[in-house]
């Protein structure tokens, strides 16, 4: 079936079958290879997108359904400079091999603009086997701190 | 503290692992696995597979790939599927579905019919430990069963029945699987004659050696390439059964092939750590002085006896000055999916149980814990007269103890609310290793230098640390280093495995950067340099001469030269005939069990470590955070469930129990005690990679205990085991 896209500001035309998931056309047929398979069975996170700006297992999603605009990790970043939270991930080092990453990153976007008081719980859809859950937390902290001075400011 | 040098890459989704390739032209292969554990393959109908859409090659006993069997003076061969008709564990690989998408190879893998002359399968530990086996020679050369007795005493039986106090007790640790987030996978491309496979891996030379070896290939034909790697802990240390196909696959169809095993393949076909069975008799005199320290160990292994885990020869063997030892190993092979070297193999499973009887015994005496071990600290293991080249585990027992506020704990734990709270402790120990190395190291035009060596940094740091010990050794900015790994085209060196990569590759850099300044400093001397005849030193990326200086780069552009290189080699040597080497830990733990509803949770972790010299401050305290995380996971969430069918019933991520973010405190304090290490190495880095973990089980079961009184022999260590009538 023909599906449209748009993945990180960029519409794509797509010709695949209806079972083809989210995860696998970024993958495979967009060389979009940020998310990644880490279990295709929505119980590691790895895959972690937003659509329509919200954090959604594309492992679990199947691509034909999707409507609203993707964003993966590599449109976090505008303008070649890193948005705060992967700099903060960057400055905690809140990653060992990289390979859940880009996943925690958009669960830990997610927990930043939804408010979010349980930061623990609400990222314990993303398994991190390096174990650098204190670090994630820690760059998570320092996001939503960075935040509300913003907003103390303003 | 510098942050990782790949960190930006990874956080941008640009670096690219293994299955992040993708090229022109290329099909998907999927890996289908066996459904008995035990039996031989009578049939196997792919009449429909080979029919359905988008096909273009299906693989089996029948119709196989052609492989042959690697080996690695390391690990010795290297299984490879599809050989032969013979099926020895549950989810062994038997076929491979190659299509044009990985949908369709999935869906046609699905269609492959598989006949079995089935057999009785052995799956039980517990059922096979009247029948081990001796396992062969242990680590380091000892023989399975070794005792050391002071003059005089005939037998460990008589040392124990001479002591004062004796503790004895058996101890039971889980089947576990590595569960790297990144799946075992490979995609493999062919130019000509020479191969490329991108497959995260944990030594790039290796790699290639096995692929080359299993295609009858030399193994310059065969690029190995993965400079990022999702993971490895000691499972990543041999190709795996995709690569191995995936290579084989694309030079039969002439099409690049990916593949990649599922989640729940992970855990049976590649390989995973042992389930133990370890008795623990300790005989003290009543001020806990060590008498008699006997540790009998059985592992689980798979039936092609491919590999003991050393849980006495790992720990007992060397930890405690004793005036009496003896060790044993067993082995019990079964239809279970091969076992292999997991994150500090035999001292992890080892030190649960060892560390967890040093507990009882001080309970049996009366006496603090960090007092009975530090009355039996030694000075170099057991028999030996290798002193430990630098030991400071005393200076972590007192720094740890002050830090944790171990003066706040009391033999029965106290009550917060409807928590029980308790603290335990534990020693860690890993032997301080370096394998062979060669890194190449180059000065280039535009001022920056290169720092190259095929290893792996499957998330250790290693490639930042190229960039540290680089620049220390040039003495320039670490910011001028280029360095790279990953790539079986660079000098072989920076194996991740063992805790190893950083001494290893680290001397290496030292060696060739001495070489490279004198290589540098002769080039500005002679006739086409800049400083010709002249009498010329070095500092600060300089050269220096008769009041003049020149960059390292003007130097070159002044000859020119674009670039000047030199490797430098190291291995163990002559240090290892004059001293023992390890790195030490202490470990402690608070743990808070529910009164109610039993369930332990960890609120506090602290591990004080004497691990040498520390490269990279940041890095090495993830590293060691990480592994302490893993003490906990192996303690309270981690163990895979065998089915008598030989089946895994846990064998994927919702129900493989792995420590999620709400599992592990925001408190884990990680301090070290720094004493460069010169005995074991000029640079006087021990490893970090392996022994956060271990300990970490025992410090939790030892806290459990203190906070409830209940002792459990096992791990994980479950609500039921804390169930109170």
């Amino acid at each position: 079936m023909d599906i449209s896209l748009e993945v990180n500001g960029r519409t794509e035309q797509l010709n695949i079958e209806p079972g083809v998931t989210l995860l696998d056309a970024l993958r495979e047929r967009l060389d979009v290879t940020g998310p990644k398979k880490g279990c295709d069975r929505g119980q590691c996170g790895a895959c972690t997108v937003h659509i329509g700006g919200r954090p959604v297992l594309s492992c679990l999603t199947l691509a034909a359904t999707v409507t609203q605009p993707v964003t993966t990790v590599e449109g976090l970043a505008s303008d070649d400079e890193l948005h705060p939270m992967q700099q903060a991930f960057v400055d905690r080092d809140a990653l060992q091999c990289g390979f859940c990453t880009s996943g925690q990153l958009m669960s830990a976007v997610a927990a930043v603009e939804q408010g979010v008081e349980d930061v623990r719980e609400f990222m314990s859809g993303n398994i991190c086997r390096c174990s650098a859950y204190p670090n994630i937390v820690a760059a998570i902290e320092q996001v939503s701190e960075q935040v509300r001075q913003a907003d103390a400011t303003v | 503290m510098t942050n990782r040098v790949d960190g930006p890459l990874k956080v941008t989704g640009q670096a690219r692992y293994g299955l992040d390739h993708n090229f022109p032209g290329m099909v998907y292969g999927y890996v289908l696995t066996s459904t008995i554990a035990n039996g031989e393959i009578e049939s196997m109908d792919t009449t429909a597979a080979k029919s359905a859409p988008g096909v273009i090659g299906v693989y089996s006993p029948f119709d196989p790939l052609i492989l042959a069997t690697p080996t690695l003076g390391a690990f010795g061969p290297t299984w490879v599927p599809l050989q032969n008709r013979e099926v020895a564990y549950y989810g062994q690989p038997i076929g491979f579905v190659v299509a044009e998408t990985f949908e369709q190879a999935r869906d046609a893998a699905m269609l492959v019919e598989v006949g079995y002359q089935q057999r009785p399968a052995l799956t039980s530990l517990e059922e096979g430990l009247a029948t081990a086996e001796d396992a062969p020679e242990v680590r380091g050369g000892d023989s399975a069963e070794l005792a050391i007795l002071e003059d005089g005493v005939e037998s460990i039986e008589d040392a124990i029945a001479a002591s004062p106090v004796v503790v004895e007790h058996t101890y039971r640790t889980a089947t576990q699987n590595h569960a790297a987030m990144e799946p075992h996978s490979a995609v493999a491309i062919w130019d000509g004659a020479t191969l490329t496979v991108y497959s995260g891996n944990q030594a790039a030379h290796f790699q290639s050696q096995e692929i080359a070896d299993a295609l009858g290939l030399e193994p310059p034909a065969v690029h190995a390439v993965n400079p990022y790697v999702g993971g490895a802990f000691g499972g990543k240390a041999r190709a795996s059964a995709p690569a191995f196909l995936a290579a084989a696959a694309a030079k039969v169809l002439g099409r690049p092939v990916k593949a990649a095993l599922t989640r729940e393949q992970v855990f049976t076909a590649t390989a995973g750590r042992a389930a133990t069975v370890q008795k623990m008799t300790l005989g003290a005199e009543t001020d806990g002085t060590l008498i008699a320290l006997r540790h009998d160990s059985w592992c689980s292994t798979d039936i092609g006896r491919g590999f003991v885990e050393p849980t006495s020869h790992g720990t007992s063997r060397e930890w405690y000055s004793t005036k009496n030892l003896a060790i044993s190993q067993k082995m019990v092979p079964l239809n279970i999916p091969p076992t292999t070297f997991m994150r500090a193999p035999g001292e992890a499973p080892g030190s649960f149980a060892l560390e967890s009887a040093m507990d009882e015994l001080a309970i049996a005496l009366h006496m603090d814990p960090i007092e009975l071990r530090l009355r039996n600290n030694s000075t170099a293991p057991p028999g030996k007269d290798l002193q430990w080249s630098s030991k400071h585990l005393d200076e972590c027992y007192r720094i740890g103890a002050a830090r944790f506020g171990w003066a706040n704990r009391t033999p029965e734990g106290h009550v917060d609310g409807d928590w029980l709270v308790g603290m335990g402790t534990a020693t860690a120990m890993f032997p301080a290793l370096r394998f062979p190395a060669t890194v190449e190291i180059a000065f280039r035009e535009d001022e920056t230098a290169t720092v190259g060596t095929s290893g792996a940094d499957p998330g250790t740091g290693l490639l930042t640390v190229l960039a540290l010990v680089g620049a220390e050794s040039l003495d320039i900015k670490p910011d001028r280093i280029d360095p790279s790994l990953g790539d079986s085209a660079l000098p072989p060196g920076g194996l991740s495995g063992g805790s190893t990569a950083t001494a290893s590759a680290g001397t290496a850099i030292m060696i060739a950067a001495a070489k490279l300044i004198d290589d540098l400093l002769a080039l500005a001397a002679s006739p086409e340099g800049p400083f010709t005849g002249q009498e010329v030193s070095y500092a600060a990326g300089r050269v220096l001469a008769g009041g003049r200086s020149m960059s390292f780069g003007e130097v070159l552009r002044a000859a020119g030269r674009k670039s000047l290189s030199a490797q430098g080699s190291s291995a163990p040597g002559e240090e290892l005939t004059k001293h023992s080497f390890s790195s030490f830990g202490a470990q402690f733990c608070e743990v808070r069990v529910h009164r109610w509803t039993r369930e332990a949770r960890v609120s506090r972790l602290l591990g004080v470590f004497d691990a040498g010299r520390i490269i990279n401050d940041q890095t090495a305290r993830s590293q060691l955070m990480g592994g302490m995380i893993w003490g906990v996971s192996a303690a309270l969430h981690e163990g895979l469930e065998i089915e008598a069918s030989g089946r895994f019933a846990n064998a994927d991520l919702a129900s493989y129990l792995l420590p999620v973010n709400a599992d592990i405190p925001a408190d884990i304090d990680v301090h070290f005690v720094k004493y460069p290490d010169t005995l074991h190495n000029a640079m006087g880095a021990k490893g970090i990679g392996e022994i956060g973990t271990v300990g970490v089980a025992a410090a939790v079961a030892n806290a459990i205990h203190n906070a409830t009184g209940i002792r459990v022999r096992h791990i994980p260590i479950v609500i039921e085991d804390l169930l109170v009538d």
